[in-house]
């Protein structure tokens, strides 16, 4: 029973959670042109200018650049979604674009290993530090 | 001519001379002598001059434009600025590598001042180790990277210097951060040496603690000064972008932070022995992977000068020999000259320091790794994939707070053991905190519950840290860093969280409005300088009050090499910069404008050298003992 009560209330605060995540994250929904511009901001950087060195495309003011912010933003004004317009461009230049190497079975190691470090570090420490005398 | 090559002769004479000091200590030890002899000193001393020579001829070369020296010519012109002729010399591959040279025997030469009154058998061997780096270091100059080669027929004019490296912050920047970076190789030398001589105790730390002090401060400070350099020079107004060669330099200052709090735990409870020795080692391993990744030319980026295998296979089995080395030296004197004694108690300092440690640790292994697997991939899978600012953040941000949590509370901890008192003070910090949080939160306007616990542990932090200010006996030089560390974090967030920017494509006359603030572009000018042309951009930026700023961002035309280069300008007041560049757009009378507010940057820098001075009030503090 006392378990029961215990799940009940983390059921709650876990609402309430949901409730204050959606209530702050749909608060302003009036689409403006520089709605786009922000947003075009936002995917290209995160985009590497594959013609510079070292360079995002928002950053950068080549030629190439250029016009990937103007055809981004016209993707996204003819209604494509970031996630959408991310696929197309991953699709015809090749993850190397992409600044966020996203989770696949290449990158699986390079997200877990830290994490997996992580743990073992702890579980050492733990050893340590709670260890009978 | 000559003066180059003297220079040359000079290198020669230091390597004669550093395997003469390698076979003469080699000696000393075998024979158990109990004084370094003043001759050793003598010899370290003259080794550090022929390298200063060598040095010198190279900035002398730079500054007559001999062109008969092919760095000079590769890298120098003759309508150069003097400033930039002498910064020249180390803003290229070879000249930065005698740098390398010229840190890594002056180190050893501070170090035989600083360590008078050590055991004769340490001091011994820690030459004797760093012997064999400086001989390694030699011996890829002379082979791979020779300053001084000539070219024949002499040429009348040099190539000139990359246009984007000439500024002064980024002339001071390569010696500022190979002070720290090389600063290094001491610690690795002599925490080697102490194992084999079973001198890693309470003295050892007091005598090494100076050098992880003096590379740490300068790491510092290189690093700043390359982000103060990145953020007005490169354009985009960004500082920090966790490229590969920004991360080379972040990878060792994380393990000499470890370190730091690491050596005083040994100095004050003679604790984690072999732990720091490792940490010695991994710190010095990573600034030679550091070398090895700028230099080799795999990583594309402006710090790339050369792309020549050769000298990245050189130092990559240079760096194996090394690592396998004290491997081997580790797993020798591991059991017969450490022995665990006590144990720890769950609430206390020491129980902070390895908290402290597997976080940092653990940042490490972020940066580490995020480096390095794109390289293996593509060398192992052939597919290319980028690891940016994304990954960082996704991995180190949400273990920011835990840590900030920690590294509040862990100050006011005891060695040994701590009672801890729950106090009213602590509930009016926790108070203060959550309204600090919520307040700006509220300014920023971006409601995320993520953000609100981010700000909630830097504050708590920066709280917790001038409490303790108040408290006369709690050290000085760990609060400042403290604080300056969570004043860093918290304009960080703020920086990244409100700067609104936007790029638009204008003619002169025209304007354009971002979040209450109006930009007319009132006039364009031509200007003519020694070795560029500038086209000057006249701006006005009309504030909220109706205040007029004036800004005059420019596009420089470079002669040698022909380039153009866009500088930034900005006006930085205490609470906001405003930056704003302005490209060429071909064949059209349009500027491409990019204008951008960027709140709290200036406290990004000072924060920064709130940092660097709680180490400086470490080192100058002598009579009292430095805690953390």
């Amino acid at each position: 029973m006392r378990m029961f009560m215990k799940l009940k209330r983390l059921l709650k605060i876990k609402i309430l959670i949901i409730f204050i995540l959606t209530y702050f994250s749909f608060n302003n929904t009036a689409i403006s042109s520089s709605f786009y511009e922000e947003q075009t901001i936002n995917i290209t950087k995160n985009l590497r200018c594959l013609i510079c060195q070292g360079q995002t495309i928002h950053e950068s003011n080549s030629d190439f650049a250029e016009s990937m912010k103007k055809y981004i933003k016209g993707e996204l004004e003819n209604g494509k979604t970031n996630d959408e317009v991310f696929s197309s461009l991953t699709k015809k230049y090749g993850q190397w674009i992409v600044y966020d190497p996203g989770i696949s079975r290449n990158t699986l190691l390079l997200w877990s290993l830290p994490l997996l470090l992580f743990l073992i570090g702890g579980v050492i420490i733990a050893k340590k530090i709670f260890r009978k005398i | 001519m000559i003066i180059s090559q003297l220079g040359y002769y000079s290198l020669i004479f230091g390597l004669l001379t550093s395997i003469f000091i390698f076979f003469n200590s080699s000696v000393q030890i075998k024979r158990n002598d109990t004084v370094i002899s003043s001759k050793t000193t003598g010899l370290i001393g003259f080794q550090f001059f022929f390298v200063f020579i060598s040095f010198i001829s190279l900035i002398y070369s730079f500054i007559i434009s001999d062109f008969s020296n092919e760095t000079v010519y590769s890298n120098s012109h003759t309508t150069k600025p003097l400033f930039y002729k002498i910064t020249g010399t180390w803003g290229n591959h070879e000249g930065s590598l005698l740098l390398w040279l010229l840190v890594l025997t002056g180190v050893l030469l501070g170090f035989i001042f600083k360590s008078r009154n050590e055991p004769s058998n340490y001091r011994r061997l820690t030459i004797l180790f760093h012997q064999i780096i400086i001989i390694g270091f030699f011996v890829f100059v002379l082979k791979t990277s020779n300053p001084f080669n000539e070219i024949f027929p002499v040429q009348t004019e040099g190539l000139g210097l990359n246009p984007i490296l000439q500024d002064p912050a980024l002339g001071i920047h390569p010696p500022i951060l190979y002070l720290g970076y090389v600063g290094t190789s001491i610690i690795f030398s002599a925490a080697l040496a102490s194992m084999i001589s079973n001198y890693v105790n309470k003295s050892w730390a007091k005598n090494i603690k100076f050098w992880i002090l003096f590379s740490w401060i300068f790491l510092t400070g290189g690093i700043l000064l390359g982000s103060i350099w990145a953020y007005y020079e490169l354009g985009w107004g960004g500082f920090w972008f966790w490229d590969p060669v920004e991360n080379v330099s972040l990878m060792p200052w994380l393990s000499l932070t470890a370190l730091l709090h690491c050596i005083v735990t040994l100095e004050k409870r003679e604790l984690f022995k072999k732990w720091t020795i490792v940490l010695c080692i991994i710190t010095f391993a990573l600034s030679m992977v550091g070398t090895f990744l700028v230099r080799s030319g795999i990583l594309n980026s402006v710090h790339t000068f050369a792309n020549d295998p050769s000298r990245g296979i050189y130092i990559l089995t240079f760096l194996l020999v090394l690592v396998l080395l004290s491997f081997v030296i580790f797993t020798i004197y591991e059991k017969k000259n450490f022995i665990q004694k006590s144990e720890i108690f769950p609430l206390s300092k020491e129980t902070a320091v390895l908290i402290n440690n597997w976080f940092i640790l653990y940042f490490l292994s972020v940066v580490l790794i995020g480096t390095i697997y794109p390289i293996f991939l593509d060398v192992i899978m052939d597919e290319q994939i980028s690891v940016g600012p994304p990954f960082y953040n996704k991995l180190i941000l949400p273990f920011l707070i835990p840590f900030v949590l920690f590294m509040s509370i862990g100050p006011s901890m005891r060695w040994i053991k701590t009672n801890f008192k729950i106090g009213l003070k602590n509930f009016l910090i926790i108070f203060f905190t959550l309204i600090f949080s919520f307040i700006t939160i509220y300014f920023i306007g971006k409601k995320n519950v993520f953000l609100l616990l981010l700000f909630v542990g830097f504050f708590y932090l920066l709280l917790k840290s001038l409490d303790q200010l108040r408290q006369r006996t709690k050290n000085f030089a760990q609060i400042l860093s403290h604080s300056g560390f969570s004043l860093l974090l918290i304009s960080i967030l703020l920086n990244s969280f409100s700067s609104n920017e936007t790029i638009k494509n204008i003619q002169v006359g025209e304007s354009f409005v971002l979040k209450n603030e109006k930009i007319i572009f009132k006039k364009i000018a031509v200007e003519k300088e020694k070795n560029y042309e500038s086209i000057i951009g006249f701006f006005e930026v009309l504030d909220e009050k109706n205040k007029i700023i004036n800004l005059r961002p420019e596009i420089r035309i470079y002669n040698e090499p022909e380039m153009a280069t866009s500088e930034a300008s900005i006006k930085t007041t205490l609470f906001k910069d405003r930056f704003i560049t302005i490209n060429m757009i071909k064949d059209q009378n349009f500027f491409n404008v990019r204008y951008q507010q960027k709140p709290f940057m200036i406290w990004i820098w000072i924060s920064t050298l709130i940092i660097m001075l709680g180490g400086l009030f470490a080192i100058f503090k002598k009579n009292k003992e430095f805690n953390i």
